[in-house]
């Protein structure tokens, strides 16, 4: 008995459907894979060689080439103005030569790269010979590519550079090679970038260190000439001592004069008062009133003899008697024509002076003014080399800080610190200050001297808005220019506040100094002093100058941390970039690792997602069948936190993070879900402890299926790359989900077709229906997982159901079910019938009462599925499923027991057709039985009378009633022979109704073929005779012995030769015997009319006649022939016939010499 | 002393053949209409040979022979049955009933009379 399974074709098709499915998926995880390793590989060169770039080009080209199947890659830089070829991987030295010659070159039309650069786009030739602007034909040919595709490197927009990959085959690249081309390519730009800046960082060390060297020479110079020392007194006084004695004066005195006063230089032998009232009355003006003042006026000599006599000397009369002296002269000291001053000698006495003494006195003078000439040489060198002095402090400083600066490029705070303790040293400071922008905010970042008392007030007022203080630290950055402050309590320009704070720290005089960089302030550099005891003490311009230097090395080494922070920045983010690659590509692996169990995947997520963006935990909701997120996995949380999430799965709403981020199906970031106005969630904050939250959904085709939840438990908020990176993982959270669904309904289909495939065997394997039944509501229970399951029979001749097998259920419920009076009408069962389909009662509790119900709550049982059991399209009962969970049943249980009740209804209508059957064959058996009576009754019948007849005439004949006339026994012939034909026919149709019911069967035993024919022969001979042919047999000698049904064998050749006898009118009938191959090989051949070509066959059917006509005349029920074929082939023989119209007819049997019997063929 | 031949045929032209038959050839025939009469004819007679049709009213040639042939008197007695059955197994079913040959309808009286003085080895 036969049993197909509904639908089962289509079933087989989205089987293979989901395996091509999940394999395609595979593939595209392994192909994903495989870009990620070469991307990740190029970026840890990025990052291991970072500056230099060739080694990233190489590890590009060989990768480009490897992934695009490429004939070769090739990778170029462009200047701005010409392509160079920098790297190949794939092709021939030959053709790398050719390429060598073609470049460098400009961006051009000509071939992809030169095309990729002018566009600034991908650019790809799917066919070198069909591209008219190609002009690589030759090399093509040599390199055997005949496609190629060039992406160029791009950075902001402008072209640095290309990619170019050639392929053997024509056609475009695939639109995923091409993003790795692309990617490929962003990672070129960011080492080409990354060796510029390291380039640019090293020139200006370099730039540093010779500025270094050269100081460091001068200064050693200038420290020797510093250490020199002059003195100009002692050489004054030793001219007017000099002078005195050798001009024959008691007293001597050096005046000088500026151009404009006369200033005592040096005096000797002047009484004790006397000096000191000269002293006292300079600086005066050279006037013609002293002899001092007339010699440098005319610049001559000028004698006096008597001061008491002298008119010109009314107003020196007085002066000259407290000095003690009556007469003098004075020698102008002339330097280049222009008076410095003056020698003076004087005399207690009246005298006059001798020309001699005039001639000495000029000699003096003359001295004198080399004196101080000299002296004014030397301390001109000596202000030099102060300056010189000052500017190798300086430098030595600046030189040091500049070494600060080199030593340690990515810290600014040694460098300040350096900075400070120079100036406040250089420049006489007490205090010094570093003030520094961070975006909005200008910082104190470093400070000198100050006691914590006195840096207290500052540490109060920093930072501050740079636009917000009146700091002079901000108004130096905001006017970009100097501030001086000579004394802060008497400038204008000074708020209250800013005098304050000076006071606070004790100080009166300020600079502060802008620091900039390309126009931009930085920051600013402020020192301050005040002088001992508490006043005033300015800058000098000097210092002033010294400072500005000291900004603008802060302003060089600020740049340079900031380049080394950039560089160290795009380290850090390929690090970060590398990391990420790294873990996403873990996850891949994870997931194409175990394609069918999702919890790995999730498991190694949450841990990943937690490790790289630094969440103290990670938590994965999943969607579930009722509406609800369940945590599915969970890395680093606390077991009170799962246990709780695990007891409080989260609805979709604006109350948690979970729930919102479902409800909106987007990202939703919580820096600090204690001030979101709309957390709710504060029972499982209080748990959790968390701050700061990040939520991502797991989107498939746009619609949430879970949530991964980021939680940290400070307020932290998530960076944009963070945020991306979840997302990322949600990506493929997603994918592995999506395959793990893929695989588990493959399983459960599989599951479910073993299932069916058992109910199919239970229906096939026996016909006891409950046996079956049982099966099917034993595997719904158990492949659903419920509580019970119960069939239910609808017996519409008395309107009710009536419960059939049941599993699962308690016996107590199952007795109380089988008392019930189920009305057809009221119930589900009626209801899913009516209906046609499944009905789902999630819960019982809201169905109005009937007593199925409420036997199934008084049991416990509280969601049920019922569904229908119809036979095209009459009602058999219902197949139900119990469960003591209210709710819905999953699409897939309903699908599932769609299938049992197919089965169920097939087992049903099994039933039902086998009971017809055996009824029928019952039937049968009795008609078969009524026949063989009728067969065997009607052979009596017949053959009754027909004994008689024959009887009785043979009795006559054989003179058993006394002698006949001649005549008579002619007459008696003729009944005989007639009743004998009769017989015949009688014989025939008994054969047909013995082959019809299957009695036809064969009496095997030996015997030998040539008595057969001895036999036929003899009853034909007469027959023969009578029609005037020759009857011949033609019989081998050796036949051997047969095995078969001699009685049966000799009917048909007896039924051959009659045909052939009653065919024939004239000529002969020939039969044969022989053994071909082990078989007797017998012909019956005749010189007939000949069977015409398409009834050779179909003589030997049941009741055919070759012509109609010619049947009537010859007689016979077109049976025998039928009936002979039947026997030979229960020998396993075969019987034919070979004949031509008007060529006569020849039978043929081939027979096994020794038969097995076998049934016939009907 | 001619030899006596129980006929057990419930058809009487059947009979009237045999009769002429038998008569004709010497024996003296016995008659009987159906197989409860023959099995009583056989065991009051004892007869030296018995021609049994098969198909009768009230007890057919199968039992009947089989009755005979549970009398260990009669249990040698040749019976020969005449069956118009043709179907198979019928002879199968008269031997194992007990019958020593089998005759079927309709039958050449000649040939049966050969048989029957096979059985009574007469050489008449």
């Amino acid at each position: 008995m036969g049993v197909t399974m509904p639908s089962s074709m289509s079933t087989e098709d989205r089987d293979q459907d989901h395996v091509r499915l999940v394999e395609r998926l595979k593939h595209e995880l392994a192909e994903a894979l495989e870009f990620q390793t070469a991307t990740s590989k190029v970026l840890e060169i990025i990052s291991r060689s970072p500056t230099n770039a060739q080694p990233v080009f190489d590890m590009i080209a060989e990768s480009a080439a490897r992934l695009c199947a490429a004939k070769y890659c090739f990778a170029y830089r462009f200047d701005g103005q010409l392509l160079h070829f920098v790297a190949h991987h794939g092709a021939t030295a030959e053709v790398v030569e050719m390429n060598r010659r073609n470049y460098p070159a400009p961006p051009g039309r000509g071939h992809v790269t030169p095309r990729a650069i002018l566009e600034r786009r991908v650019v790809q030739v799917p066919d070198v010979s069909a591209d008219t602007a190609y002009a690589l034909g030759a090399m093509a040919a040599a390199a055997g590519y005949r496609s190629a595709a060039a992406v160029p490197i791009l950075r902001d927009g402008m072209p640095i550079g290309a990619i170019a990959v050639t392929r053997a085959q024509t056609g475009l690249l695939p639109e995923r090679q091409i993003q790795l081309l692309k990617t490929f390519a962003d990672q070129a730009a960011i080492a080409i970038e990354n060796a510029r800046l390291f380039e640019e960082v090293q020139a200006r060390n370099g730039e540093l260190r010779v500025a270094l060297e050269q100081q460091t020479a001068t200064s050693e110079v200038l420290s020797v000439i510093s250490r020199s020392k002059f003195n100009l007194q002692p050489v004054l006084d030793a001219i007017a001592r000099g002078a005195a004695r050798l001009c024959g004066g008691v007293m001597g005195g050096v005046f000088r004069y500026d151009g404009k006063l006369m200033h005592v230089g040096a005096m000797v032998n002047f009484a004790p008062g006397g000096e000191e009232t000269w002293r006292g009355l300079y600086p005066r003006p050279a006037t013609a009133d002293t002899a001092t003042g007339r010699a440098i006026l005319q610049k001559t000599v000028v004698t006096v003899a008597d001061v008491e006599q002298d008119r010109r000397e009314e107003w020196a009369r007085e002066v000259a008697r407290t000095g003690g002296y009556r007469s003098a002269m004075a020698a102008p000291m002339l330097r280049e024509g222009v008076a410095i001053g003056a020698v003076l000698i004087a005399r207690t006495e009246p005298s006059s002076f001798a020309a001699a003494d005039v001639d000495l006195l000029k000699t003096f003078a003359d001295q004198a003014v080399i004196a101080i000439e000299n002296t004014r040489l030397f301390e001109e060198v000596q202000a030099r080399t102060r300056e010189l002095t000052e500017a190798l402090v300086r430098q030595t400083a600046s030189a040091e800080i500049l070494r600060v600066i080199s030593s340690s490029p990515t810290d600014t705070q040694p460098v300040f610190d350096k900075i400070m303790e120079s100036a406040v040293r250089l420049c006489d400071a007490r205090y010094a200050l570093v003030y520094r922008l961070e975006g909005e905010m200008l910082q104190l970042v470093a400070h000198h001297n100050f006691s914590p008392k006195a840096l207290e007030p500052f540490r109060r007022t920093f930072p501050h808005r740079l636009s917000e203080s009146g700091t002079l630290g901000a108004q130096a950055m905001i006017r970009r220019e100097i501030i001086v402050i000579d004394d802060i309590e008497c400038d204008s320009g000074v708020s209250e506040a800013v005098r304050e704070l000076a006071r606070s720290a004790g100080y009166r005089s300020v600079i502060v100094v802008p620091m900039m960089r390309d126009g931009l302030p930085l920051g600013s550099i402020a020192l301050t002093r005040s002088a001992e005891g508490g006043g005033p003490e300015p800058f000098s311009r000097q210092q002033i100058k010294l400072l500005e230097m000291f900004a603008e090395h802060v302003g060089i080494a600020i740049e340079n941390t900031q380049l080394f922070e950039e560089v160290q920045r795009r380290t850090r983010e390929l690090q970060e970039a590398l990391e990420y690659q790294t873990a996403t590509g873990e996850v891949l692996n994870v997931i194409s690792r175990s394609p069918s169990q999702l919890q790995p995947v999730l498991d190694t997520i949450v841990a990943t997602a937690s490790r790289l963006c630094e969440a103290d935990y990670a938590v994965v909701f999943r969607l579930k069948d009722d509406g609800i997120y369940h945590v599915a996995a969970a890395n680093n949380a606390e077991a009170a936190f799962v246990k709780h999430a695990a007891e409080h799965p989260v609805p979709p709403g604006r109350g948690s993070l979970v729930g919102r981020t479902a409800l909106e199906g987007r990202t939703v970031h919580l820096p600090d879900c204690l001030t979101d106005p709309d957390f709710t969630y504060f029972d499982y904050q209080s748990i959790g402890n968390y701050r700061s939250m990040l939520g991502v959904p797991l989107l498939r085709d746009g619609t949430p299926t879970g949530v991964i939840a980021m939680l940290r438990r400070v307020v932290k908020p998530f960076t944009d790359k963070q945020i991306e990176l979840v997302t990322t993982f949600a990506d493929q959270a997603v994918i592995a989900i999506e395959s793990t669904r893929l695989f588990e309904e493959v399983e459960a289909r599989n599951r479910d077709l073993t299932a069916l495939g058992e109910v199919g065997r239970a229906v096939s394997a026996t016909l006891d229906l409950n046996v079956v039944l049982k099966t099917i509501i034993d595997r719904a229970v158990d492949l659903s997982g419920t509580d019970g399951g119960s069939i239910f029979y609808l017996r519409e001749e008395r309107g009710a159901f009536e419960l059939g097998e049941t599993s699962g259920l308690e016996e107590q419920v199952v007795a109380k079910f089988r008392k019930l009076d189920i009305a057809a009408r009221e119930t589900g069962l009626g209801e899913a019938i009516a209906k046609r389909q499944p009905l789902q009662v999630p819960d019982v509790t809201k169905r109005a009462s009937n007593p199925l119900r409420d036997a199934a709550l008084e049991a416990g049982l509280r969601a049920a599925l019922i569904v229908p059991l119809i036979s095209s399209e009459e009602p058999l009962g219902a197949l139900v499923l119990q469960r003591r969970q209210p709710g819905e049943f999953s699409p897939a249980v309903v699908s599932l027991m769609q299938s049992f009740a197919d089965q169920s209804t097939i087992a049903l209508e099994n039933a039902q057709l086998f009971e017809e059957i055996a009824r029928k064959s019952r039937e049968l058996e009795i008609a078969s039985q009524h026949k063989s009576q009728f067969v065997a009754n009607m052979s009596h019948e017949l053959r009754t009378p027909l004994a008689a007849i024959l009887g009785y005439t043979e009795l006559i004949q054989e003179g058993f009633y006394g002698a006949l006339p001649e005549k008579s026994m002619d007459a008696l012939t003729r009944i005989r022979s007639n009743g004998k034909h009769l017989l015949g026919l009688i014989n025939t149709v008994l054969d047909i109704a013995k082959i019809e019911s299957g009695q036809f069967s064969l009496n095997l035993a030996e015997y030998a073929l040539a008595s057969v024919v001895e036999t036929v022969r003899a009853a034909t001979e007469s027959l023969a005779e009578t029609k005037k042919l020759a009857l011949k047999t033609e019989v081998s000698k050796s036949l051997p012995i047969g095995f078969g049904d001699e009685q049966r064998l000799t009917q048909v050749l007896l039924n051959l030769v009659g045909n052939a006898i009653k065919f024939t009118d004239t000529g002969e009938v020939r039969i044969t015997a022989s053994t071909e191959n082990g078989h007797f090989a017998v012909s019956v051949a005749d010189t007939g009319p000949g069977i015409p070509a398409d009834q050779l066959t179909r003589v030997f059917d049941q009741f055919h006649q070759v012509d109609n006509s010619n049947t009537k005349k010859k007689g016979g029920t077109g049976l025998g022939l039928a009936i002979a074929k039947q026997i030979v082939e229960m020998h396993g023989g075969r019987v034919w016939v070979e004949s031509e119209v008007g060529q006569g007819a020849t039978f043929q049997m081939q027979l096994p010499v020794r038969a097995e019997s076998r049934k016939p063929l009907q | 002393m001619s030899k006596r031949i129980l006929v057990v045929e419930d058809q009487e032209d059947l009979r009237g053949v045999l009769r002429t038959l038998l008569t004709g050839s010497g024996y003296e025939m016995l008659e009987a209409a159906d197989g409860q009469a023959g099995v009583e004819k056989a065991t009051a007679e004892r007869p030296d040979l018995i021609l049994m049709d098969i198909q009768m009213p009230l007890l057919d040639g199968y039992e009947a022979t089989r009755q005979i042939k549970a009398d260990a008197e009669l249990a040698a007695t040749p019976i020969i049955a005449i069956s118009s059955f043709a179907m198979k197994g019928d002879e199968e079913k008269a031997r194992s009933a007990g019958c020593d040959h089998y005759v079927t309808k309709p039958y050449s009286p000649m040939q049966l009379l050969r048989v029957i003085r096979g059985f009574l080895d007469d050489k008449l």
